[in-house]
């Protein structure tokens, strides 16, 4: 069995040859720890102003270049360590001076966000979201109305960068293809959670018109995931924060649940599976991911309480789950027994009858490649079908 | 009547209705000699524990827990300048912070405005705080309690340097420590010389409630 059955055989819920596994692998850091590469230290770049400059020049023209090239190297690294696949995230997004940012230095996505590098001793940057750009109404009509032509540029780069990948690694490895951020992000992160609040609850029909902008450019997003090879697509929305969903479960059903819907009959009309991204404590939403179509799950964070063996007797084998091995220490500083024991667990908990991908429940700059490695190893070694 | 209309204060906040609840908190205010104005701020405060509570429960969500504590904001802008400021207990003064490299601030101005309801005084040193500034404000101002919230796992290190720098000036035995944030969990703050973890703001708020009236009663304030 090949990793592309391995890794289908499971989301169909059979009994794969062995529990197939699965790369979050993206930050330079674990990828040039993997590769054998040294961290170059963009930081000290951005802190002269000449070079920030020059960087942010060479950063905007080359933006798909350079992102295509970290993709391809977390494919590289990730067929190193042997997963049977690794996801493939593309965003479009500019630098521009701010003298608000750390580093003098932030990006602007087509959406609205506000994205700024923070530096991480000994692991390079990391790349987050800072705030809205969009806090008002009117703000966001102006945005929106302006950015068109950056929508349909981020449309077709996504097309074109799924397409390069799945065309260059897909005989080794199967990428699994990312539409992020999701319907429920763009529609609040540009916007900002408090004021977006009081818009859900003071103004639901323009909360309602953002939602239904924001559907119609996902389904552009997923489509454009869709004209790779990709067969495996995962959208995503972080749905839930540390104790429970965002907002009322039911409220998320009626501002989004027909989009999700929408989502999951696209891909599910092109032959394909859609796995759900959320970070957070997703218990309250397992039955609305089912009910909106999802095949599956991926992330299930321990850090938020989310304990594999307790979702899989909630949803297993209704929801194929990817994920849950932790990256707050685990896989930043765990011992290679406590990896062992850690996969042996999950393995136990949800991969009896197929239905589960082994997988760190998320990435960021410290999860360490070694210990992905020795992650990768126990899987092969305890997760051979039938399961002991 | 000035039952009726706290009562009716507390249920408009409860409803997340924002045009009655403030407007009730402008009837409260308008009384001569803020008699009511102080007992409208009680009500609040009243009202918003029990949102805490719901939101412990599991029967709201964070953005009603939110739009709760926006609500609330606008009523006590309007109540606020009709209370004699003196008469005003604080249950004492937290600063509070976002660790450096870290720019999330949802969980932490949540934090801050229940902790604000029931009467604590908060300095609030925003996000990417640097481990000296946390320092020089536990220094400054001496408040009973330092919270530091922490949403990103490689950013955690700096939550730990700060504890560190604490103890090295032997600032550590003078303030109590609370953190949180999606990023840590009970076991992690076990591990370190903190003296509590809160999963969410509304149990953060009950915990250094708690600390208050043995803080207050050493400190003699």
């Amino acid at each position: 069995m090949d990793f592309k059955q391995r890794i289908l055989t499971a989301l169909n819920h059979e009994e794969p040859d062995r529990v197939p596994v699965m790369g979050l692998i993206m930050d330079p850091a674990t990828v040039n720890h993997i590769l054998g590469r040294d961290n170059p230290d963009i930081s000290a770049v951005l802190q002269q102003p000449e070079s920030r400059a020059g960087l942010m020049q060479y950063m905007n023209a080359s933006w798909y270049d350079i992102y295509c090239g970290n993709f391809a190297d977390a494919l590289e690294a990730a067929i190193k360590l042997g997963f049977d696949a690794n996801w493939t995230i593309y965003a479009l997004m500019q630098a521009v001076e701010d003298p608000q940012a750390k580093l003098g230095i932030s990006w602007r996505d087509v959406h609205g966000r506000v994205w700024e590098m923070g530096d991480v001793e000994g692991a390079g940057l990391t790349f987050n979201y800072s705030r809205p750009l969009c806090i008002t109404e009117d703000e966001w009509e102006v945005w929106v109305a302006d950015k068109g032509p950056m929508f349909d540029e981020l449309v077709k780069q996504t097309a074109s960068f799924h397409k390069e990948l799945a065309a260059r690694y897909g005989d080794r490895i199967m990428p699994i293809g990312y539409a992020a951020p999701g319907i429920f992000e763009n529609s609040w992160q540009p916007i900002g959670f408090v004021n977006f609040t009081h818009m859900v609850y003071e103004n639901p029909d323009f909360v309602r018109k953002v939602v239904a902008f924001h559907t119609e450019w996902y389904l552009k997003c997923i489509d454009a995931v869709m004209q790779s090879d990709v067969e495996v697509v995962i959208g995503g929305d972080d749905l839930a924060q540390k104790t429970g969903p965002l907002m009322r479960p039911e409220l998320i059903d009626r501002l989004y649940g027909e989009s999700y819907r929408r989502v999951s009959e696209m891909v599910h009309s092109r032959g394909r599976k859609l796995i759900w991204h959320s970070c957070g404590n997703i218990y309250r939403l397992l039955d609305k991911f089912i009910d909106w179509g999802f095949d599956g799950i991926i992330t299930m964070e321990p850090t938020a309480g989310v304990e594999l063996g307790k979702v899989w007797e909630m949803v297993g084998h209704r929801l194929a789950l990817i994920g849950n091995l932790d990256v707050s220490y685990l896989l930043v500083r765990g011992t290679r027994e406590e990896i062992e024991d850690a996969v042996r667990q999950a393995i136990r908990d949800a991969a009896g009858g197929g239905g589960y991908i082994l997988s760190a429940c998320h990435s960021h700059p410290l999860v360490d490649g070694t210990r992905l490695g020795w992650m990768v190893e126990a899987a092969h070694r305890y997760g051979r079908y039938p399961l002991a | 009547m000035t039952d009726d209309l706290l009562e009716r204060l507390k249920l408009a906040l409860l409803d997340l209705d924002l045009s009655s609840a403030v407007a009730l908190a402008r009837s409260a205010a308008d009384v001569p000699d803020g008699a009511i104005a102080a007992q409208a701020v009680d009500a609040v405060s009243q009202a918003l524990q029990t949102v805490g509570r719901r939101f412990q429960d599991g029967e709201w969500f964070l953005a009603e827990l939110v739009y709760a504590a926006e609500i609330a904001r606008e009523m006590l802008s309007v109540l606020s300048p009709q209370i004699d400021s003196h008469a005003a207990k604080s249950a004492g003064t937290i600063v509070v912070g976002t660790v450096a490299g870290d720019l999330h601030d949802l969980g932490k101005n949540i934090f801050i405005s229940y902790a604000r309801s029931v009467g604590f005084h908060i300095i609030d040193l925003g996000i990417d705080v640097p481990v000296h500034t946390f320092v020089d404000a536990v220094r400054q101002h001496r408040p009973m309690a330092l919270g530091m919230s922490c949403i990103m796992t490689p950013m955690v290190v700096n939550l730990e340097r700060v504890v560190a720098e604490l103890e090295r000036q032997e600032l550590r035995g003078k303030v109590k420590i609370i953190i949180g944030g999606a990023a840590l969990t009970a076991k992690y703050a076990s591990g370190i010389s903190v003296d509590a973890f809160a999963p969410d703001a509304v149990t953060g708020t009950d915990i250094v409630n708690g600390w208050s009236a043995e803080w207050t009663s050493s400190s003699g304030s």
